[in-house]
């Protein structure tokens, strides 16, 4: 039963910067950006290279984050602001050119072979009964640590006070002298730095690949619905929501009901899981889980 | 002060709202911009705040040239405070946010002082100073932005339509809300408004727009007394 909350969780942290992230940004540009997914994994190559390199794992990761950073911030000026100048469709579709474009460039530049990092492999923790690597157990913190700091950053300074001022009402931000061109910059900035977080935290626990970007797409954009988009703590709970829908279908054994002993589901069936939610969600609860209780961003 | 001059200006690549338009506002005084719905008064005042560029023509605030200042820069460097026709507080933020929101230009030790102030001069925001914005009236929503304005000091402060959607009694309040804001501050006001008579009643001057052109402009006192005026704009003939 432990195993399962531990499950749970450390799916949950897959996904959370990264929902997070796509939040923010949409709570601002009102666009959902769809390249965060593959930020995530740009900033898991980056660090994976920059490792390779001879840097430290700490500061290869910290390098690669702020290069995402700083190409989302590009990406951005050069193209989402232009599309969105079209319409906010235009840019969501932009933004799904750009993931496959990205894509194309993993290809090529690091092949289709998965990467890892260089991690010394320890044996797994026992807690209540569940397995845990200490990998796993980092990767929690630093999701907690991240998480809080960006909360700390919404709610209690002035950026973030600019930035819940310019997604509630842009013109009248304007109009109070915030510089809301800058406040959308840094929050695309910021989110980009989730994401890479979230890619590099992902990839610590196991390995990267040009899928990787794409495949968490799915379940990414669900957390960030289910959460409300453009309220990013709700997408905190969001992607708690998806991780447990998709570790309930993956390790749940539906033997019993089938008068059989073992009866798992594929793993491939969890991607299911997160769209049956995404469509129920628009449908009933369009928008988002959270919307009465939680002070949308 | 504000002066415009020759200001013409639309949206995108439509035609042009304002013809060509001649305003002054003097510092210390009111003064009301009226006409008819859609003749470009909510556009003229964006022009003058920083979100509609003129094609042609200039602002001018204190003598400095502002025509192609963005509207937070104006915040900042003139002291423009902008109360915009509608959607004019942060409906999802708290009262005290909202002015807080406001005061990020204010020493950190006036702030506070100066919050206090305000409350004290709208009890009514006081009373839900803990509430989020979009619990508040139509009444407390123009107070609110008012107060989100005022906070920051502004030397010129651009009211579009303060008394829209109000009742009767708030917006008595709401006007003597502005003549106060007059006699305290001294600053440069400037508004639009529909509610023509009792707007005149605490202006200076006032401009007439029509269709993108000063149609008449004068005095305040003396647009009261116009027959053309009465008849036009203020439902009634002249006292005979
Ligand atoms: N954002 C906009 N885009 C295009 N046209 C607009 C926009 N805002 C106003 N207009 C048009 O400009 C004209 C003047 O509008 P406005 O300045 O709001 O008038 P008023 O405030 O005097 O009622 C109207 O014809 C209106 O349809
Ligand atoms: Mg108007």
């Amino acid at each position: 039963m432990f195993q399962f909350v531990v499950d749970v969780a450390l799916r949950a942290c897959d996904l959370m910067l990264i929902a997070v992230g796509m939040s923010a940004v949409y709570s601002l540009m009102k666009f959902p950006n769809i390249a965060l997914a593959q930020y995530a994994a740009m900033g898991a190559f980056l660090a994976i290279v920059l490792q390779r390199a001879g840097l430290p794992l700490v500061p290869s990761s910290i390098v690669a984050v702020l290069i995402v950073g700083v190409v989302a911030v590009l990406l951005n000026r050069v193209l989402f602001e232009r599309m969105l100048a079209i319409g906010s469709s235009t840019a969501m579709i932009g933004s799904l050119a750009v993931s496959m474009v990205i894509s194309a460039i993993f290809l090529v530049i690091i092949g289709p072979s998965p990467a890892r990092f260089n991690l010394e492999i320890t044996r797994p923790l026992r807690v209540l009964g569940a397995r845990i690597t200490e990998h796993q157990v980092l990767s929690l913190g630093i999701t907690a640590a991240a998480i809080s700091v960006f909360a700390i950053l919404l709610f209690k300074t002035d950026l973030g006070r600019c930035m819940r001022a310019t997604a509630t009402n842009n013109l009248l931000a304007d109009a109070t002298g915030i510089d809301t061109r800058k406040t959308k910059t840094a929050v695309v900035a910021i989110s980009a730095c989730l994401a890479a977080l979230g890619g590099i935290i992902i990839t610590m626990k196991g390995e990267v690949n040009i899928q990787t970007g794409l495949d968490l797409l799915l379940p990414v954009f669900s957390a960030a619905i289910l959460g409300g988009l453009g309220n990013p703590l709700g997408a905190v709970g969001g992607a708690i929501v998806i991780a447990m829908a998709e570790t309930l279908i993956t390790n749940v054994n539906f033997g019993p009901i089938l008068g059989q002993d073992l009866v798992f589901l594929p793993a491939a069936y969890a991607t299911a899981g997160s769209f049956v939610i995404l469509v129920l969600t628009l449908l009933w609860r369009p928008r988002g889980l959270f919307i009465s209780e939680v002070k949308r961003v | 002060m504000i002066e415009v001059q020759g200001v013409r200006a639309g949206y995108g690549d439509g035609p042009d709202i304002l013809n060509g338009i001649n305003l002054v506002a003097d510092a210390g005084k009111i003064v009301t911009i009226l006409g008819p719905n859609g003749c470009g008064k909510s556009t003229l005042l964006k022009c003058i705040a920083g979100f509609v560029r003129p094609r042609a023509g200039d602002v001018r605030m204190s003598g400095t040239a502002v025509t192609n200042l963005k509207a937070h820069e104006k915040v900042r460097s003139h002291g423009v405070g902008f109360v915009p026709q509608t959607d004019n507080v942060f409906s999802s933020m708290s009262v005290t946010e909202n002015i807080m929101l406001g005061a990020r230009f204010v020493a950190r030790a006036e702030r506070e002082q100066r919050f206090e102030a305000l409350l004290t001069q709208y009890p009514a925001l006081a009373a839900k100073r803990n509430r989020k914005a979009s619990a508040l009236s139509g009444g407390e929503r123009q107070l609110l932005s008012l107060a989100r304005a005022l906070i920051a000091k502004p030397r010129i402060l651009l009211l579009d339509e303060p008394s829209a959607g109000l009742s009767p009694r708030m917006m008595h309040e709401v006007f003597e809300a502005i003549s106060e804001i007059r006699a305290r501050e001294g600053i440069c006001i400037l508004m639009v408004e529909q509610n023509a008579f009792e707007a005149l009643h605490i202006s200076d001057t006032a401009y007439v727009l029509s269709l993108g052109d000063v149609a008449m402009q004068g005095r305040a006192s003396d647009l009261l007394a116009d027959p053309a005026m009465r008849s036009l704009y203020l439902g009634g003939d002249a006292p005979h």
